[in-house]
């Protein structure tokens, strides 16, 4: 079953907002088992920004980063948009990041799991730690995984449609409303 | 093929429509030429329903775009993957900048009326009279009662949502119903009645139907997309394809010829009038003549002006109507990029509904008299901007690190953060102009323009204050975090270019009379934004189409007179 049918004739029968775990596990039934080729990553970075993403956007009772490919939209995001100079400086970020990385957790970065990055990402993202000036281009360059994982999350379909506030023809316009009667506390999607 | 019309229309903009709706209406056969393809209402609007998701990457300017479309991407919003199909390709349409000049355009019939601003405001005495009370430049022909009538009439045929609010420097008009203000709009409305005497909030004024339905193709109320720059299957936004041209084509006078590029203005010096025009096919590039008793160049500023230099004879060896020297001269836009925005902790349970594709506007509040009038700088400017909370999601989110707890926060509205902009006037002058560069050739053979204008020393004073200005206005709301920016602009990114081909009272110092017409050609009318003597500050299409609708009457009126 094509998964997108799939999950917009699922989206239509529940309200805007509410996610069951049938829709979860349905769309994880439907995930293509064919392995993405990165384009802007090499397939071993590809591994970590994977981990990474994940533990920015985990899975709950919404699916997660990997379920919803937002490496996948990522990685051809930055190729097909950014030019040249900004994927160049991203990469040098993305070096400052490994180099630090490998510091923190002890190990060379190919063996670094999920919890010892998990610790660098604690480190860099989380407020009240404690940067130094020489880490401040590693902890940039968390931030910046951070902000293209939420672009990725908010354009993504299944988000859009079923889990934001989704209203493709609103049919009116209201200036100033009470947040819970107009989306239940979602933002709009679009 | 009939080569014999009443009238011909170059161009189906704003302008073009218009002119095409007037003058087949009052029953003159007229053709109507567009450089580009057809594109027809709703049916060629190959993106109105698509939501970001459908694109790759989403809706925005990509890598491939920006090769073919380098300088049509430089607003940053113009070439998005919902929207490049109505902009030029850059490399089939060069242009060259001797100083840097965006130049924004789309070569389809429709032109940028499908993809303009749609704020619609009047001009008025103190833009009309501006240039003679400063010394500036030279006097408009005609003063607001000349045209009053005129934005009436377009207003209340295209549809304008907006508020009365009996400024003088902001004049009433024939408006629907306006739209709402989000809850920090309001605040600072109410806030900046209370600090200033001398300004006001209100919601911006725009060509889109707020209730009720407009003549043309099934037009009806907007539905709160936010779709507007890719065509509206509501035709809630007005454009020519869902209104003016629908309007010509109902009265079966009008013959509308895409892919018409027209080279030239023919002159016939015997009778010392035009007698038609030459057009080469884009397609064949075969070039054909048409014959009319009325030509109407409303192709934008630019190309309009092109056309009339490249319309050389021996009566006029630097281009029709060109004996003041005048044709391409004075080009102006409105400047912008400068102002400030803020946030507020405030109004965290409230939120709006509907995507408003309208902003707030703050008229014009200098130069007007008495004690707004400045030292440093002559004209004026407005405001246009807005209060939102859906984008934004750093400030508070990012104190939750990463995580579940994150992401749950990221489905939430962000934070309220409000923007004021300013769109200045810039005045006229001599040496910022366009010319033809006969060594650098189109794929048609037909010259390129090349720009050489910029802002100077009274924009730069007045974008001073502009910043200032906003910036104060928000901090005396009680704003946080209040930032003024003065941003990146050169020439021609208000894509509100005109002044090419002014009008004036005297054929030594202006191309155009109180009519549109050629002082030396009056069977030619141009009332695109070449006409325009002065800028003004506010967004000019409404003028461009009141001064059209009133120069087809005035074509009529003469015919009937057997004047032309």
């Amino acid at each position: 079953m094509d998964r997108r049918k799939a999950l917009k004739n699922i989206g239509t029968g529940f309200g805007a907002i509410a996610v069951t775990p049938t829709v979860v596990s349905l769309f994880q039934r439907c995930q293509s088992a064919a392995t993405y080729a990165p384009v802007y990553f090499s397939p071993s970075d590809f591994e970590k920004i994977l981990q990474l993403m994940e533990l920015i956007i985990p899975a709950t009772d919404i699916p997660g980063a990997i379920e919803l490919k937002l490496p996948e939209f990522t990685d051809s995001y930055i190729a097909s948009v950014w030019d040249e100079d900004r994927q160049g400086k991203f990469a040098e970020g993305w070096k400052v990041f490994l180099t630090a990385s490998a510091a923190i957790s002890g190990k060379g970065v190919d063996q670094m799991n999920a919890s010892d990055w998990d610790v660098v990402l604690s480190k860099y993202l989380k407020p009240g730690s404690e940067i130094s000036g020489a880490e401040n281009d590693a902890a940039s360059f968390a931030s910046q995984l951070r902000s293209l994982t939420v672009n990725a999350f908010k354009t993504n379909e299944f988000i859009g449609e079923n889990v934001l506030a989704y209203a493709p023809i609103p049919g009116e316009q209201r200036g100033c409303v009470d947040l819970m009667e107009a989306t239940g506390g979602k933002a709009w999607s679009l | 093929m009939d080569t014999n019309y009443d009238a011909i229309v170059v161009g189906t903009g704003v302008t073009g429509g218009w002119a095409a709706k007037e003058l087949c209406e009052k029953g003159l056969k007229t053709l109507v030429l567009e450089r580009g393809r057809m594109v027809k209402h709703i049916e060629d609007y190959p993106t109105i329903n698509d939501d970001p998701w459908d694109y790759k990457s989403g809706d925005v300017i990509t890598n491939e775009t920006r090769k073919i479309q380098g300088k049509q991407s430089r607003t940053g919003y113009t070439t998005t993957e919902s929207r490049k199909h109505f902009f030029v390709n850059d490399i089939e349409h060069p242009y060259n900048e001797t100083q840097r000049f965006d130049w924004m355009r789309g070569y389809h019939v429709g032109g940028r009326s499908l993809t303009w601003g749609r704020q619609s405001y009047r001009l008025t005495d103190f833009d009309f009279e501006a240039n003679l009370k400063d010394g500036v430049a030279i006097d408009w022909p005609i003063r607001y009662k000349d045209l009053a009538p005129w934005y009436n009439y377009v207003e209340g045929y295209i549809g304008v949502s907006g508020q009365n609010v009996g400024l003088p420097q902001f004049p009433d008009g024939n408006y629907l119903k306006p739209m709402e203000l989000t809850c920090v709009e309001d605040h600072l409305q109410s806030s900046i009645s209370k600090n200033y005497q001398d300004r006001l909030l209100t919601i911006g004024r725009t060509a889109i139907i707020t209730e009720g339905t407009k003549p043309g193709l099934g037009r009806m109320s907007c539905q709160y997309r936010s779709r507007c720059m890719r065509g509206c299957p509501f035709g809630a936004y007005f454009s020519s394809n869902s209104s003016t041209l629908p309007a010509a084509e109902k009265t079966g006078n009008m013959t509308l010829r895409p892919y018409s590029i027209v080279s030239e203005v023919i002159y016939d010096s015997d009778k010392k009038r035009a007698s038609g025009v030459r057009v080469i096919d884009s397609q064949t590039n075969e070039v054909y003549e048409f014959n009319a008793k009325v030509i109407f160049l409303c192709a934008s500023a630019v190309p309009s002006t092109s056309i009339l230099m490249q319309s050389k004879s021996d009566y006029f060896p630097n281009g029709m109507g060109n004996s003041s020297d005048q044709l391409g001269r004075n080009i102006m836009d409105h400047h912008l990029g400068v102002g400030a925005f803020a946030t507020t902790d405030d109004f965290q349970d409230k939120f709006y509904t509907g995507r408003r594709n309208n902003g707030i506007y703050i008229p014009r509040f200098r130069n007007i008299g008495g004690s707004t009038d400045q030292k440093d700088f002559l004209r004026g400017y407005g405001y246009q901007g807005g209060g939102s909370r859906n984008q934004s999601w750093t400030s508070k989110v990012a104190e939750m690190g990463y995580g579940a707890e994150f992401k749950n926060e990221v489905l939430k509205p962000g934070g309220w953060s409000i923007g004021l902009g300013g769109f200045g006037e810039v005045l006229p002058y001599e040496d910022n102009r366009m010319t033809l560069n006969y060594d650098k050739l189109d794929k048609w053979g037909l010259p390129t323009v090349t720009f050489d204008a910029s802002i100077k020393e009274n924009e730069r004073n007045m974008r001073k204050d502009m910043q200032q200005q906003a910036v104060e206005m928000l901090e005396n709301a009680g704003f946080k975090d209040v930032k003024g920016y003065d941003g990146d602009y050169a020439l021609g990114l208000g894509i509100h270019e005109m002044g090419t081909a002014r009008m004036g009272r005297d054929r030594k110092t202006s191309v155009l009379n109180k009519n549109n017409q050629i002082h030396d050609v009056p069977n030619v009318y141009v009332t695109d934004g070449a006409a325009m003597t002065s800028a003004g500050n506010v967004n000019p299409s409404l003028t461009y189409m009141a001064l059209t609708a009133r120069a087809a009457n005035h074509a009529v009126e003469e015919l009937k007179k057997m004047n032309l």
